[in-house]
């Protein structure tokens, strides 16, 4: 019995291809034996996420069942001959090595990410549900866990935040603990805020308050996330009880001075105020940073710090992949 | 034997802070520190208890006892507050400050070689002994959790983001809910020591100790009422709880 996989991923195909052969969470178990039989395997895995999907099964012939496979899905999905540059293919030890390097996270679009986990865990649970798994295949993902775990807890692939909502997340976190008791304004509705508060509120942030100079966007920010409108005019009143305050207004200068949270500071009994800046230019004056209980991040800081756990990771990888190659020489994997 | 115990929970709180120091630098975790913690506060009740035997009374009669006790509190509410509060690095910063009191206990002429025995030991008078230096244990570690958040707030301030150090470090909310409980019973603490001290025997109406203990809870008290009452920033607090501990050190000098 051989290993192979078949797969596609965000830097071998474009989303067009690669959405047409995504699996939803609930037919994973389904599509894994219907693989199998098109590939003429006996046991099959599907893993699908919005950045790849990947086929792993044990077969008797993997190179004749790679090709078998290959032809079959590009004729259900009626692809061109050429739409074969888009897959990549491995066999035997090559397919257990990039498993563990999915798992570990080295594969993904952000380096070290940890969801990644926690998906091919569950692609797993559905074939084996469903049966499609056996000898081969039970090995090799109980043994990728394995190494995804170690590497995981041996290398600092997942240490730092890389995106600049989860820096700013983190850096909440490192101020105000649990973010259960925080409560967050948003001043302007635009993308980059919506996804920082997001992150807040997946946090626990406990309340969000939307402000920007269309009222209606703000209350349709305010319904999407769950929180409170408030008209422009009136967010001076709000800056009273929030804990953190995220700007991303496209005003042509700056917003927030030290003299609007100097009036505050009494009333605020002196708490910490994180201000978040991820406007160009900048809606809040540097000079707010000189108050004492204030900690202010631009988005170039945001982005800089975000850089440096990008490089960070960027440095593990090699003794990622080594205790990769490790593990694995220590077991005799069926299929590899 | 007494002295040799003191030794050991010296060299254990060297050992612990150096360790705890070591791992903030390479920033991981130090989970030892507690266990570290747990043997030197060992150390200190064997050396408090055989002091206790030989006196016959709470071992607070000479300045190295006093030292030691000071110490023992340190450590016993590291390990109450430091581990209820997940703020585990309040240990690798604790331990230098036992390491320091417990070194210059053992200076030569601190401690009594041959302990006297308290013939007529007064209630209110060991009482008054220990919840005061049980008071300072606790405004002690509210020192130690503001030096901490003073470090913590630096490195927000400046972005200096990348240390060990910084990662290891609590958030700064849970650094400063730690401070002021710990200054509320230290305060309180203080209290009971005060009133006990009044009502102890002696041959003049106050001792000038007594008032300087005043001056010190005075000074505790309105921090807590401005912090209360008006708010304050959290540099503010930390800066106070550290300067307020070295200024209260004054009593001791007066002992």
């Amino acid at each position: 019995m051989e290993l192979l996989c078949l797969g596609l991923n965000h830097r071998t195909a474009p989303v067009e291809v690669r959405e047409r052969f995504a699996v939803s969470p609930t037919h994973l178990g389904a599509a894994a034996g219907d693989l199998a039989n098109m590939a003429d395997a006996t046991e099959g895995v599907v893993i699908s996420t919005c950045n790849r999907t990947e086929f792993y099964l044990a077969a008797n012939d993997a190179n004749k069942s790679l090709v078998l496979l290959e032809a079959r899905l590009t004729e259900r999905e009626s692809l061109d001959a050429g739409a074969s540059v888009h897959f990549y293919r491995k066999v035997k030890s090559e397919a257990a090595v990039h498993l563990c390097r999915v798992v570990s996270g080295l594969d993904s679009m952000m380096l070290g990410e940890t969801e990644i986990f926690g998906q091919v865990k569950q692609a797993y649970q559905a074939a084996l549900s469903a049966g499609t798994t056996g000898n081969v295949l039970n090995r090799l993902f109980q043994r990728a866990f394995g190494v995804g775990k170690k590497v995981r807890t041996e290398t600092s692939i997942q240490e730092g935040s890389t995106s600049v909502g989860n820096v700013a997340v983190d850096l909440a976190e490192k101020i105000f603990g649990h973010l259960k008791d925080s409560e967050v304004m948003i001043l302007g509705a635009g993308e980059m805020s919506r996804i920082t508060a997001q992150s807040l509120v997946s946090r626990g942030a406990r309340s969000i308050f939307v402000s920007n100079r269309s009222f209606d966007r703000a209350e349709e920010l305010a319904r999407e996330m769950g929180g409170h409108a408030v008209r422009f005019d009136d967010w001076q009143e709000v800056l009273e009880r929030v804990d953190v305050v995220i700007a991303s207004t496209g005003s042509p200068h700056a917003l927030i001075h030290r003299a609007e949270v100097e009036k505050v500071r009494r009333a605020r009994k002196f708490r910490p105020l994180f201000f978040i800046d991820i406007s160009v230019p900048r809606n809040i004056h540097p000079d707010v940073a000189d108050i004492e209980e204030v900690y202010l991040y631009d988005i170039d800081t945001l982005e800089t710090l975000a850089d440096e756990a990008r490089v960070r990771r960027q440095l593990q990888i090699e003794h990622c992949e080594r205790i990769i190659d490790a593990e694995l020489a220590k077991l005799n994997l069926p299929g590899t | 034997m007494d002295r040799w115990f003191l030794i050991l929970a010296t060299l254990l709180a060297a050992i612990g802070g150096v360790w705890g120091m070591i791992s903030v630098h390479r920033g991981t975790r130090s989970h030892w520190t507690v266990v570290w913690m747990v043997a030197v506060l060992l150390c200190q009740l064997a050396f408090l208890s055989i002091r206790g035997q030989l006196r016959a009374a709470c071992p607070l009669q000479d300045i190295g006892e006093i030292l030691v006790f000071l110490a023992w509190s340190l450590t016993l509410f590291y390990l109450l507050i430091g581990t209820a509060y997940r703020i585990s690095l309040l240990g690798v910063f604790s331990a230098p400050l036992v390491f320091v009191l417990q070194a210059s206990a053992l200076i030569s002429g601190m401690l009594s070689a041959s302990p006297k025995r308290e013939l007529s030991a007064n209630v209110y008078h060991s009482l008054h002994s220990a919840t005061s230096v049980l008071a300072y244990g606790a405004l002690a570690l509210a020192g130690v959790a503001g030096i901490m958040f003073l470090v913590l707030d630096r490195q927000l301030k400046i972005h200096h983001l990348k240390s060990g150090l910084f990662r290891n470090l609590p958030p700064a909310h849970e650094l400063l809910v730690s401070l002021q409980r710990l200054l509320w019973l230290g305060t309180g603490l203080l209290t009971l020591g005060i009133i006990a001290g009044f009502l102890m025997p002696r041959t003049t109406p106050v001792h000038s100790h007594l008032l300087i203990a005043m001056v010190v809870w005075a000074g505790y008290a309105g921090l807590l009422a401005v912090k209360s009452v008006r708010g304050l920033t959290g540099r503010k607090l930390a800066l106070s709880a550290v300067a307020m501990f070295i200024l209260s050190l004054v009593v001791f000098a007066r002992v």
